[in-house]
């Protein structure tokens, strides 16, 4: 009876965070326990995000598979690939025998992930939508991996990179924010993201609204409607676009008027993961470089970081 | 005057398989004659290949000149073909298939013009068929849609009119009219015409001379009384027959 | 009698070319975002309401025209080449295989910029310009397929489509596992369709393209009629059907292939204007091809502007908009029509 003991304690601490966190979301995730709770010592993750999260833990030395996605940090590079994140090779994964399988729900694959389920192994599905599920997933391979202090370590530090960033734009004026992950379709981020959250917190106000999507396909009269003042052209797979090109006769657009057309390599944007701190600070130099750089710009009012 | 058909040693082989193996003779202008033999004798083969739909090997000459010579459009001014079957799969009334007829004298983009309709109307005339010159030709009986095909080929203002066993689907009284019509289309208008047959009643009642194909040869030559005797017939079609002679009509009649 | 004659294609083609220009303007005009006419006309400085009715709105639209009636053109072809009321451009795998050139163009090119920095007609970079090679080479092989002794066989012509699309859609498949997320998400966006364009000139060369591939066939009006009937009965009527099917094969090939390239996969319009335009008038390919044509160009526009307005801000991908209102008319239409209607 004591496996089954274990079995109930894990549940109920799952269940107790849930209640601390208020997150339905980590009620989402499923953890399957068939050998009981064992702090996993060989990690398989499918997610580039996960990768760098558990890095960040100094986890690193028991990750025994990642995606061919993972490229950060360059450690990561070494460990044998166990396949693409959105359908990874279960052979490959058998093959590492690994104690746990980490996944992100809505992306990793459904069929995979029952699949590993079926075959004996644990897995452990985690939501990557909102900041908070960011928190969530810092806390939660924490605690499943046996770094408690590690992970509220790393917590607080992103939280500290995101606080320093907000302090600095606080006081400007809101920019209105268009953040664009394709062009052709035009597909912009959307409130459904954390990316938009992020967009937030940089002291600026993504355009699109009325939607719950984290990715949001836009008509251009749409974008054109609601003039936007900073552009950011976000990389989707392998385009490379330079943002000039498609908007420059738009004239109307205030982004366009002033300039502020910036591109911005995917990557660090892109990974619900524990650089966001960074790619908040990226960000927001974008939105609001007045506010980094004394030395920015020409003295008048739109220039200094500040209400006007 | 050229014989409106002439054909010497007329070849055909599908792949291997060959079907012609030295077809000869020749048709007058004006002629009426009927095309006999056992499933697969050629007959269909040789039909398409007066029509240029396939191509043999030797001698073939419409109105003295060799097959080959002509361009399609010209040919289909000249030749027109009543097949057996006519499977259309799309909404068409009579009117539209019997001026398809007339489609060889346009360029692209004309429409038809008056002498066009004129002889639209007198072919449907002639068929008695312009009564469902506006109905869907689909929605027609066997007998109906035959006359409209013939209709077509009229429109095409052919000399020369082949038929590919044109009343195979039809009940007594359509094979009947049909072959009527053939017969006053022939001797009022002037229209050769070759028939392909496969009932040996209706061909001796209606043609003045016969040809018989069989082991990719013209086997029989002649008008009815000659050549649907027992004797051919068995070896022709392998069966026992009684023939007697119609004292009215001077025709011998098949009892099986 | 009722034969068609000039006085009904005057009045058909005339009618439906106004209602073509009153969708124009009415696409123009309508959209998620109202815009206010009176500003549109001034010439000063920045004028949000002029670049969205001329920069935004009016090339899509524009667009929409020339691809609606590109395809359904083609449909009335594919129709009558395969004797089947059931083709549709899709059929011939020469739209898999412009889906497929555009994939791999939107993994390793992907709007890289093309010809040294230039974008070609100011929008058609890599990804058109491979998805058209991507036509090419489908058409070329599907035609090797398909002549048989120097005719068209429609039965080959059909089966090899069918086997294309299966294989084309078995590689896309393939691709879309081992790409990153991104990269799924842009493919699954492409195939799904758009007429989002900003380029006039893109506009217009489509355009030019597409009228003189619609007059190509056009040309052919009279011998479609006659093809319809079968091989041998047209043969038998004048008509010279291999030269006439390798040339429709080419034609309607080539203009599938632009209009995929251009705006990704759009289905039904091909498939049900030719039907519904046979019922209004007539099945005589040589009024049913203009019909077809303006009908679709009508068609797309509108379903252009729902997919628009349907779910602001969000837009639509146009391929959804025709699928969902063609195929439950089409089937309203096939369970009244069948009185009139022969059975295939």
């Amino acid at each position: 009876m004591n496996g089954l003991k274990r079995i109930f304690a894990v549940h109920f601490f799952l269940y107790l965070l849930s209640v601390l966190f208020g997150c339905e979301a980590v009620a989402q995730e499923t953890l399957s326990t068939t050998r009981g709770t064992v702090i996993p010592r060989k990690i398989v993750s499918l997610a580039p995000s996960v990768t760098e999260t558990l890095f960040a833990l100094g986890l690193g030395d028991r990750l025994v598979g990642v995606t061919t996605f993972c490229n950060y940090p360059a450690e990561a590079l070494r460990i044998s690939k166990i396949g693409s994140y959105v359908k990874p090779s279960i052979e490959a994964i058998l093959a590492k025998q690994p104690d746990l399988v980490i996944g992100i729900s809505g992306i990793t694959d459904q069929e995979t992930i029952k699949q590993l389920e079926r075959l004996g192994l644990k897995t452990l599905v985690i939501p990557l939508s909102s900041l908070r599920d960011i928190f969530g997933s810092i806390r939660l391979l924490a605690q499943v991996t046996g770094r408690p202090g590690r992970g509220a370590e790393l917590l607080s530090q992103v939280e500290r990179q995101l606080g320093r960033v907000q302090e600095r734009v606080e006081k400007a004026k809101r920019r209105r924010v268009l953040m664009v992950v394709g062009l052709r379709p035009l597909v912009a981020v959307g409130p459904g993201s954390y990316i938009h959250e992020l967009l937030t917190f940089a002291g600026g106000m993504n355009i699109v609204e009325g939607s719950t999507q984290p990715w949001v396909r836009l008509p251009l009269e749409y974008v054109i409607a609601k003039a936007p003042q900073v552009i950011i052209q976000g990389v989707m797979g392998s385009e490379r676009d330079s943002p000039g090109q498609y908007w420059k006769d738009l004239s109307s657009i205030p982004a366009v008027q002033e300039g502020r057309l910036y591109s911005y390599a995917s990557d660090k944007i892109l990974r619900p993961g524990p650089r966001i701190g960074e790619a908040l600070e990226e960000i927001a130099r974008l939105i609001h470089p007045e506010c980094f750089d004394r030395s920015y710009g020409r003295k008048d009012k739109e220039h200094r970081c500040g209400p006007s | 005057m050229n014989p409106a058909i002439e054909i010497r040693d007329l070849t055909f082989s599908y792949g291997d398989k060959s079907v012609l193996q030295g077809v000869s003779f020749s048709v007058s202008q004006g002629e009426m004659v009927g095309l006999l033999g056992p499933n697969g004798s050629g007959k269909t083969t040789l039909l398409k290949i007066l029509s240029m739909v396939l191509a043999g090997k030797g001698g073939v000459k419409l109105n003295g000149r060799e097959i080959q010579n002509y361009g399609r459009r010209e040919l289909s001014r000249l030749v027109a073909v009543v097949p057996q079957e006519n499977q259309v799969n799309f909404p068409y009334t009579v009117a539209e298939m019997v001026s398809m007829g007339r489609a060889s004298l346009h360029g692209p983009f004309s429409l038809e013009g008056k002498k066009d309709l004129e002889i639209i109307r007198e072919s449907m005339r002639l068929t008695d068929t312009l009564l469902f010159a506006d109905r869907y030709f689909h929605e027609l009986s066997g007998g109906e849609k035959q006359r409209v095909i013939i209709a077509r080929a009229l429109a095409q203002e052919p000399q020369i009119l082949l038929l590919d066993e044109p009343s195979s689907f039809l009940d007594i009284r359509h094979q009947l009219e049909l072959l009527e019509l053939v017969r006053k289309l022939n001797r009022e208008h002037g229209l050769t015409v070759l028939s392909a047959l496969h009932d040996l009643n209706l061909a001796s009642l209606f043609f003045p001379r016969i040809l018989i194909l069989r082991d990719g040869v013209v086997c029989q030559d002649g008008p009815p009384q000659d050549v649907l005797t027992p004797e051919v017939i068995h070896q022709v079609y392998g069966v026992e027959v009684r023939v007697f002679l119609d004292a009215t009509t001077g025709r011998p009649i098949i009892f099986i | 009698m009722d034969l068609l004659d000039r006085g009904r294609m005057i009045r058909v083609s005339g009618g439906l070319l106004f209602l073509l220009l009153l969708s124009v303007i009415g696409c123009a005009f309508l959209g998620p975002v109202p815009i206010d006419f009176s500003q549109v006309i001034r010439f000063s400085g920045s004028n949000p309401d002029a670049d969205i009715l001329f920069r935004a709105r009016l090339p899509r639209v524009l667009l929409g025209v020339a691809v609606g009636g590109g395809l359904a053109s083609c449909g009335v072809v594919l129709q009558a080449m395969l004797r089947n009321p059931l083709a549709c451009p899709q059929v011939l795998g020469v739209s898999a295989g412009a889906s497929l050139g555009g994939i791999l163009g939107l993994i390793f090119l992907s709007s890289r910029l093309f010809f040294g920095g230039q974008t070609l007609l100011g929008e058609i970079s890599g990804v058109p310009l491979a998805s058209f090679a991507g036509a090419l080479l489908s058409m070329i092989l599907i035609y090797r397929i398909s002549l048989i002794h120097g005719r068209i066989h429609p039965y080959q012509l059909l089966l090899s489509g069918v086997i294309f699309n299966a294989f084309v859609s078995a590689v896309i498949m393939f691709l879309n596992s081992i790409v990153d997320f991104y990269q799924a998400q842009g493919i699954l966006f492409w195939l799904m369709g758009s007429l989002s364009t900003r380029a006039y000139l893109t506009v217009a060369f489509i355009w030019i393209y597409v009228l003189a591939g619609f007059f190509w066939l056009w040309w052919h009006g009279l011998s479609l009629n006659l093809i319809t009937l079968g091989e041998e009965a047209a043969m038998q009527l004048g008509v010279d059907v291999a030269k006439v099917q390798r040339q429709l094969f080419l034609a309607s090939s080539l203009i599938v292939g632009a209009m995929v390239s251009v705006s990704g996969m759009i289905g039904f319009v091909g498939l049900m204007i030719p039907h519904v335009m046979r019922r209004m008038v007539g099945s005589d390919h040589r009024i049913l091809l203009p019909a077809s044509f303006l009908a679709g160009a009508i068609f797309l526009s509108w379903a252009d502007t729902l997919a628009r307005v349907l779910f602001a801000p969000a837009e639509l991908p146009v391929g959804i908009i025709t699928a969902f209102f063609g195929g439950p008319f089409f089937l309203f239409l096939l369970y009244r029509g069948e009185r009139k209607k022969v059975s295939l």
